[in-house]
């Protein structure tokens, strides 16, 4: 391959203002980025948008139990008689919110003791590294229904509690790879002039460490952002999601199941939902992680 | 010489660290088991025991030694295969377990057999045709797949292949007298959605594996050397594949033992996922530690096979 | 499209490269790498590729093959070989060629060759793919042959081994065997020897140019090092960001290289006389965002005009044989020396740094390894001394393996001595970093090699230069700003350059940056360790400069560690030679470059490329033939004048010469002033003994 300074990719050329940044960072953008933008856009937009207004309030009795699709009902209506469309669009806000918040925690923590984990080495990466583990072993969704039992019956259902959950089942493995990233950012020279000067630990890891790996954990960060959504609508899906009659996609598919023959609809819409959230944040974590350099990303279980 | 007592050293050590871990998790799951909010024993013996019942539950369920004890009481339990009783019933864990076991394994054992070919082939495809139309093809096939949620999928499957065109039962109706063929018959649609979510995240992680292999600067210079495509191909690029796909197909296991969880719902499958759901629904403890700690073992298992695997084929241990 | 190149000899050409264009898709653009590259090679001769790193003469050996990475388009030009287009050959086709008619040996023998194969395997599969042996014992007789012709010893027990259990060189004979193996009409070599030990590196030009003698090998070597290549081609061709600009017989092109960049580039090796030329010297960098369409080399060009910015220029013969594309070929001048290094008298300065019997091991001790003794990393300095006194350059030369950076590292801290003591100013250094006061830490600054790595990628020059401030001094200080931008001065740079990232600095840009922030903590102490082996050839000669000066107004004392023994000819006041972790040799710079020497220095000296020392000496053994024992010399088993076992076993008495260079040896002082001769001046050596430009 040809060599040389200009070999890397220069998505962060500082000449000129913001805007003409801006359009040419999108014109270099790989079209898979481009299009999990667009179909995110559209869903924060139509999210937004839903946590104001919906066509029908989400829990009111508007129509016929389980009548099908019309002009007023266009996913029709379940079998409580709520409008299923505004269900699902007022749901959005809530699959989005949840899953962006959990994932943000979740890489908070596990970034934070990632980093310092590989940076130090030592006993403490040991004792960190036997802790992440022992939480990766346990699956993922055992994991999720475990805290999610624990936290008894009052909590359950709280939306606060879901974000703890995903946190919790997100942060050890987002620590695991900001461990494997600090690790190959700590072995450069620059981290070592640092610690030549005598600096402390945190501000090393702060200044150092951070910065340089912030392309994989922005990565991890889309990645696991992606799965949350599914992983919140397993987890309503088996009954320990949020509580009714708060409409969460995952538990609406579940609730529905059985109207797979006379009303398909019902499921559909938050089938589809779900399905095209995911493809958009599958699409924009496989631009993001082209731009910074790796080809594909790997979500782990 | 040296080269067998080095790859015993890092095997041993390997090891340690599982046993380790895997302490660790036992650990997690007591004190999970502990901090369910409530008295295990009203729980059990419901609200309108009394004193007496509840006292004698509490005995037998050890509620009255310090945790510290009754950890180590279930552990040692545990290291001699008794699993202790299932709250509820009363019966033993293991009773409770072994046949929800079976029917998982074999489930499992399908949608694996199901699994590797349906990795394996588009992942070499994709790698040696790399930036190609297939690929691309492929690659977006595989998103989309992988966008598609389990519980999703398997609905959807299940609409298909029990209602629309009815070959398959839509809930799976084997217990105790079923025959190994039933529990088959019965397995294979859970099992094809397992296979399907697993290759497609698979085939994406082995294709990159692939290219990473297919890159190296030793197959490159076997191409100088005159060496035809597919000798390169099959002594120089694969064998050093094989650990990649190892890794792999570890992660992909830690999947399959979450990803049953859904799936067995979704077709009502009696086997270890739903045990574990039904277990936290009941917040029946031993029960819970029981399947929590197998799962962790089978993961750990699984990758602390793989990583001994990688440790012997490394061929920087090799002595001539 | 330009003249094919004039025939300088009536041997037959074996490959011919035609106006040969490359490019890349890079970014969601293509690139061009190569530009109408013409070249000959003919039979029997060496054809040497010069070129700096990114010029594209990697790409070129490559397509030599036949080979293009899947990302490259072949822009134009044909390499026509016994009648065919290589570059329009099928696959298959090209699979019967290459290892078979042309031979490729790669850079990097270590990831070339298949770890999980046997090397005997290796070599085995190319002779049956390409028929030339029907069964396996004649493979394995055919093996022995070729390992017998590259210096191999041991030929089947070698064969059964992997390659992880071969030293670097001997991996790199191996793929030189496994080139040779169908006994090609060509072999081309990518930058052989990049990597290697300076003494490897001398005993495989040997080998190659031996393999000439015998076969007649034609051979096609790709390469940045200008003095390889005037020891070892007959002909020279200078590639810059992928134009060919010039191409001469060896001795025409060193006595008088007609194209200002040949010129620059010859003048920017260091010589082991020390002396540099005048002017003509290489300025500023390949900024590949700013070639113009004319010469690409304008931008850098002394002899430069708007015309030249604009006009591309044609390969033309300007004499026989000698092929240069400038249109200003007449108006270079030959280069004129200096007289070397002014040497600074520093009469009697007190010592800064002592360093006593130091002793290290590689890398710090693990808990497990303190309960292990057996585990414990090896020890790689044994009772090593040496002081610096005040502003005094000390050279610390050596291969790698000599602990030389090890000795930079516990000086600075990383690491603590096993025994022995660092002392400053005559009060003890604390092992580690963490004991250290403040101000001891930031009187002693490290320079890395690396520049790539030596500044964190997401802070702009002004925070990198910023924070030694406000680690080691408080407001009173002065300011940031006029701080940082005295540091920048010093080294030569703008102001603006605070503003900058370190992804649009050049590799000597960034290496001065480095120097610049080690200078602003104000120390009393440099380390370099091998800051300009990462360095093109044109920008070392810069840095080498600037260090030079900064010697001379500052009053910064500096531990210069290299392996390369010319460069440290300029700048040093005192050297040290060490050999897996033991003094050789020790004392003054023109002293040492001297007889009577260590004989561990005159086999570096011997095997610089064009040395007057070699010729008619004998030649160090490659591996020792028994290893030493902890208290022996070290380089016992591959001494060449080694007098008897006395070497292995008890330590080598000092001498100290009359102009104070220390050296530990068995043989005695007046036998090792004969070691250097007899040196008979071998005409061939077209650099080091010939004065470039003077008129015989």
């Amino acid at each position: 391959m040809a060599a040389g300074i200009a070999a890397t990719p220069d998505a962060l050329n500082r000449a000129g203002g913001l805007p003409a940044r801006a359009r040419r960072f999108w014109r270099s953008a790989p079209s898979a980025f481009r299009i999990g933008a667009i179909i995110l856009t559209i869903h924060i937009l139509l999210a937004l948008l839903g946590w104001v207004w919906t066509p029908y309030d989400y829990v009111a009795r508007v129509g016929i139990p389980l009548s099908g699709m019309s002009w007023e009902h266009l996913f029709g209506v379940d079998q409580n008689a709520r409008d299923i469309f505004s269900r699902v669009l007022y749901g959005g806000h809530i699959v989005i919110l949840l899953a962006v918040s959990g994932t943000l925690l979740g890489v908070l923590v596990g970034a934070a003791f990632g980093l310092t984990a590989g940076y130090l080495g030592g006993w403490f990466d040991e004792v960190v590294m036997r802790l992440f583990d022992a939480f990766n072993s346990i699956p993922f969704l055992v994991l999720a229904l475990l805290a999610s039992a624990v936290a008894g019956p009052v909590a359950s259902g709280e939306p606060l509690l879901l974000v703890g959950v995903v946190a919790l089942v997100y942060a050890p493995r987002v620590g695991r790879i900001a461990r494997g990233a600090a690790q190959t950012v700590a072995t450069q020279d620059y981290v070592m002039v640092a610690r030549l000067r005598g600096e402390r630990v945190r501000d090393i890891v702060r200044r150092e460490i951070l910065p340089n790996c912030s392309g994989p954990l922005l990565v991890e960060f889309a990645l696991r952002a992606g799965y949350a959504p599914v992983l919140i609508g397993s987890l309503g899906f088996l009954g320990f999601g949020v509580r009714a009659p708060l409409p969460e996609w995952g538990r609406m598919i579940a609730e529905n199941r059985n109207l797979i023959f006379t009303t398909p609809e019902a499921l559909l819409a938050p089938g589809i939902a779900l399905a095209t959230l995911v493809v958009g944040l599958n699409l924009f974590t496989d631009g993001i992680a082209r731009m910074i350099g790796r080809s594909t990303p790997h979500a782990g279980a | 010489m040296g080269g067998i007592v080095q790859i015993l050293a890092l095997c041993l050590k390997r090891m340690a660290t599982a046993f380790l871990t895997l302490l660790l998790v036992s650990l997690i799951v007591f004190v999970a088991v502990e901090v369910i909010p409530g008295d295990a024993a009203t729980r059990v013996a419901g609200r309108d025991a009394t004193e007496e019942t509840l006292q004698v539950l509490r005995e037998r369920m050890h509620l009255d030694l310090p945790p510290a004890e009754r950890y180590l009481t279930w552990l040692g339990g545990v290291l001699t295969g008794n699993f202790g009783d299932v709250l509820t019933s009363g019966r033993s864990v293991v009773e409770i377990l072994a046949p929800r076991v079976t029917n998982t394994l074999i489930m499992s054992g399908i949608a694996l057999a199901i699994y590797f070919p349906l990795v394996l082939i588009p992942a070499i495809v994709q790698a040696v045709r790399r930036d190609r139309a297939v690929d691309h093809t492929l690659s977006t096939i595989t998103l989309v797949l992988l966008s598609i949620p389990d519980f999703v999928l398997a609905t959807f499957l299940l609409l298909l292949f029990a209602v629309a065109i009815p070959i398959f039962p839509a809930m799976s109706n084997i217990d105790d007298r079923s025959t190994v063929s039933d529990i088959i018959h019965v397995s294979i649609m859970p099992a094809v959605t397992l296979a399907i979510v697993m290759a497609v995240y698979a085939v994406r992680m082995l294709r990159e594996g692939l290219i990473d292999v297919l890159d190296a600067d030793f197959v490159r210079m076997a191409k100088l050397k005159g060496l035809s495509q597919r000798r390169v191909l099959l002594r120089h690029a694969l064998p050093n594949a094989v650990v990649p796909t190892l890794n792999v197909t570890a992660l992909n296991l830690a999947y399959l033992i979450g990803g049953v969880v859904v799936v067995e719902r979704v077709f009502s499958f009696p086997g270890f996922g739903s045990l574990i759901v039904d277990s936290l629904k009941l917040l029946d403890g031993p029960l819970i530690q029981a399947t929590v700690l197998l799962a962790a073992t089978v993961y750990i298992g699984a990758n602390l096979a793989v990583d001994i695997m990688a440790i012997v084929l490394n061929p920087r241990l090799r002595k001539g | 499209m330009a003249a094919p190149l004039p025939q300088e000899t009536t041997a037959p050409v074996v490959a011919s490269i035609r106006d040969v264009g490359l490019a890349y898709w890079q970014q969601q653009a293509w690139s061009d790498v190569l530009h109408h590259v013409h070249l000959d090679v003919h039979a029997g001769e060496i054809v040497g590729l010069v070129g700096e790193s990114g010029c594209g003469k990697s790409s070129l050996s490559l397509l030599m093959m036949g080979f293009r990475h899947p990302s490259a388009k072949v822009r134009s030009g044909e390499i026509w070989f016994d009648g065919s287009d290589l570059l329009a050959m099928p696959e298959a086709d090209l699979a019967r060629v290459r290892g078979n008619r042309i031979g490729f040996v790669p850079q990097n023998p270590t990831t070339a060759l298949n770890p999980g194969m046997r090397v005997g395997a290796q070599i085995a599969e190319v002779l049956m793919v390409h028929g030339r042996v029907k069964t396996r014992e004649a493979a394995m007789e055919r093996i022995v042959e070729l390992f017998g012709d590259v210096g191999l010893p041991e030929p089947r027990a070698l064969a059964r081994r992997y390659p992880h259990q071969l030293s670097g060189g001997q991996q790199q004979r191996v793929t030189i065997a496994m080139a040779l193996a169908c006994d090609p009409d060509l072999v081309v070599l990518d930058e052989p020897t990049t990597g290697l030990d300076v003494t490897t590196q001398e005993q495989i030009i040997l080998l190659l140019k031996n393999l000439r003698a015998r076969h007649g090998t034609a051979m096609l070597y790709v390469t940045h090092d200008l003095g390889v290549l005037s020891e070892l081609a007959d002909r020279i061709s200078v590639m810059y960001a992928g134009h060919l600009v010039e191409s001469a017989p060896t001795d025409v092109l060193f006595e008088y290289p007609r194209h200002p960049y040949t010129r620059g580039l010859i003048g920017s090796i260091p010589r082991l006389d020390g002396r540099r030329p005048r002017e003509g010297r290489l300025t500023g960098y390949l900024d590949r965002r700013e070639i113009p369409a004319g010469c690409p080399f304008q931008p850098r060009c002394p002899l430069a005009d708007d015309r030249c910015a604009v006009e591309p220029q044609i390969l033309g013969e300007c004499a026989p044989g000698h092929a240069v594309a400038c249109r200003n070929a007449d108006s270079v001048t030959p280069l004129v020396l200096d007289d070397g290094g002014v040497r600074l008298a520093r009469a009697d300065s007190p010592t800064l740094l002592e360093v006593e019997d130091l002793s290290l091991r590689y890398g710090q001790m693990s808990l497990y390894q303190r309960l292990v003794p057996s585990a414990l990393p090896p020890v790689v300095v044994r009772d090593v001394s040496f002081t610096i006194a005040e502003a005094e350059v000390v050279a610390l030369v050596g291969e790698s393996g000599s602990g030389k950076s090890t000795i930079a590292r516990a000086i600075s801290g990383l690491l603590t001595p096993i025994g022995g003591r660092i002392a400053l100013r005559g009060k003890e250094l604390e092992g580690g970093i963490g004991a250290r006061s403040s101000d001891v830490v930031r009187r002693i600054q490290f320079i890395f090699q690396n520049p790539d790595a030596s500044l964190n990628p997401r802070q702009s020059v002004g925070r990198s230069l910023a924070r030694p401030i406000e680690v080691f001094f408080d407001s009173s200080h002065g300011a940031p700003r006029a701080l940082v931008e005295k540091a920048l001065d010093e080294v030569l740079l703008t102001a603006d350059y605070a503003g900058r990232y370190p992804d649009q600095l050049s590799g000597g840009e960034r290496q001065r940056i480095a120097i610049a922030r080690a200078l602003v903590a104000e120390p009393d102490l440099l380390l370099c360790d091998e800051v300009l082996s990462a360095l093109d050839v044109s920008v070392q000669a810069n840095v080498l400069d600037l260090l030079e000066r900064l010697r001379r107004e500052t009053s910064v004392a500096m531990l210069f560690i290299s392996h390369d023994l010319a460069v440290v000819r300029r700048l040093a006041d005192r050297v040290c030679v060490l050999y897996h972790g033991q003094v050789m040799e020790l004392g003054p710079v023109d002293a040492v470059f001297e007889p009577p020497y260590h004989p561990y220095t005159l086999t570096l000296l011997m095997s610089l490329p064009g040395s007057p020392l070699r010729s008619g000496q004998p030649v160090a053994r490659s591996e020792p033939e028994r290893e030493p024992q902890a208290q022996g010399c070290a380089f016992a088993g591959r001494c060449p004048w080694q007098p008897d076992a006395r070497c292995y076993t008890e330590p080598p008495p000092l001498h100290t010469t009359d102009r104070g260079v220390a050296i530990r040896c068995h043989l005695p002082l007046a036998n090792l002033a004969d070691l250097a001769r007899p040196q008979a001046a071998d005409p061939t050596h077209a650099m080091q003994t010939r004065e470039a430009g003077t008129t015989p």
